[in-house]
């Protein structure tokens, strides 16, 4: 079983004794023991992911890690936060997603049922009709601009989150896009603000402290 | 960790990059950097809608009126701005004068006014505000020479003027030195503060590009 741990805040090690890693491709900054790196554009998901990955454009840019010995992994900088899965389903923005290894099954997952404002959420988070999902247990590590972190969300306690600031969610969650007519009513008023999307049902919400897209 | 809307701090921190504001009444935020909420929150524009002694006694400039919104009803709010660090700061019966763009939301008790540095609005009254900055802020006293863009902002104090270092003038005053481009250090023009008040400082403006 691979064992990951952070080395600070922004630096993930994994130790492998022979299994598989996927990690976003580029975020290798050093191994040691005997590791062998390979890309992949599908992680653990098969051949019918593959197809559906390639059919759906919800592309995730993978290489995989096997062998012994000590990986760490590091994405420009960016706030790692490992997550740990106990048999349900994350949902991911694939390009918030570091690592995560062959006990998780890997897919997507089709968001747009809601018809129009599925079109919308892809539209929203520039990141498609589709999500990539992780589900099995074991641990996944995300990347974020500044610390994530998590929100909780109940029956009566929808919440409204940026989708530029969203990174992923897990639960039994309902989402879709909210448009407050005050935003739009403004001329010029389109910083990505005037779409929300609310998350409604049981489960937790991830976010980061960043919006995406936006220049530094 | 997991917060929800009762353990999320009421005006706090919720890490370094990511600010909690219990809204209650009015309160103003810069367009774009609300990152989740709870509640039943509005957001509306200065300029469409029913907020016109706002506009007239806390935002008049319309440079600056055009970035902010009004958010009213009650709820948790959060913001969040290009994962720089941010914080809230008081000011009583006060005058701080700060880069426009690190100003993510202020009470309506204070008035924001444009002011006469392009890129800069002046803060005057009491009440509270949130900043982001590159990096904590690290406040100074003057006497002090400032970098231009590690300037976050001064209060209670006479705007600064620009130094220039000596050899600087020397060099750019003779021939050569108007001719050759790019020489010197790139550190030969400062912010140049005097008098009573405060400094406020960052790591730098800009965040490394990628």
């Amino acid at each position: 079983m691979p064992q990951y741990s952070l080395i600070n805040s922004k630096m993930l090690s994994i130790k492998l004794h022979g299994e598989e890693v996927y990690a976003k491709r580029g975020s290798m900054i050093a191994y040691t023991g005997q590791v062998d790196f390979a890309p992949s554009s599908s992680g653990s998901e098969g051949l019918g992911g593959r197809a559906m990955r390639s059919v759906t454009g919800e592309q995730m840019s993978l290489m995989s890690a096997r062998g012994t010995g000590e990986v760490l992994y590091a994405f420009y900088g960016l706030h790692v936060t490992l997550i740990q899965l106990s048999g349900e389903t994350f949902f991911a923005e694939s390009e918030s997603l570091l690592a995560y290894d062959g006990r998780l099954r890997s897919g997507t997952q089709f968001m747009g049922s809601g018809g129009m404002q599925g079109m919308l959420r892809g539209a929203a988070t520039g990141s498609g009709l589709f999500t990539t999902t992780l589900e099995g247990a074991g641990e996944l590590a995300i990347v974020s601009d500044g610390d994530s972190f998590a929100l909780d969300v109940t029956h009566d306690r929808p919440i409204f989150v940026d989708p530029q600031a969203y990174i992923g969610h897990r639960g039994q969650l309902q989402s879709n896009i909210v448009t407050d007519v005050g935003w739009k009513s403004f001329v010029g008023q389109s910083s990505g603000e005037s779409y929300q999307l609310k998350f409604t049902g049981l489960g937790t919400v991830y976010i980061q402290a960043a919006e995406r897209g936006g220049n530094r | 960790m997991i917060l929800n809307h009762q353990t999320l701090p009421a005006n706090g921190n919720i890490n370094p990059y990511a600010f909690c504001i219990d809204v209650t009444g009015e309160m103003l935020i810069r367009k774009g950097k609300m990152i989740a909420y709870y509640g039943s929150l509005r957001f509306e524009a200065l300029g469409a809608g029913p907020f016109e002694v706002l506009v007239n006694e806390v935002l008049n400039s319309p440079l600056q009126a055009r970035n902010f919104v009004v958010v009213t009803g009650r709820g948790k709010l959060i913001l969040g701005d290009r994962g720089h660090n941010l914080a809230s700061y008081d000011l009583e019966d006060g005058s701080l004068t700060i880069r426009s763009e690190n100003v993510l939301g202020f009470q309506p008790s204070l008035a924001c006014h444009e002011s006469i540095i392009p890129g800069y609005l002046t803060l005057l009254g009491t009440g509270s505000f949130v900043a982001s900055s590159n990096g904590p802020v690290h406040f100074l006293e003057p006497p002090v020479k400032v970098d231009e863009d590690a300037l976050l902002g001064w209060a209670d104090m006479p705007a600064p003027s620009y130094r220039y270092d000596y050899n600087y003038v020397r060099g750019a005053l003779r021939t050569v030195g108007a001719l050759v481009k790019g020489w010197g250090t790139g550190e030969e023009k400062q912010l140049d503060f005097s008098g009573n008040g405060t400094v406020l400082i960052q790591a730098s403006e800009r965040g490394v590009q990628r």
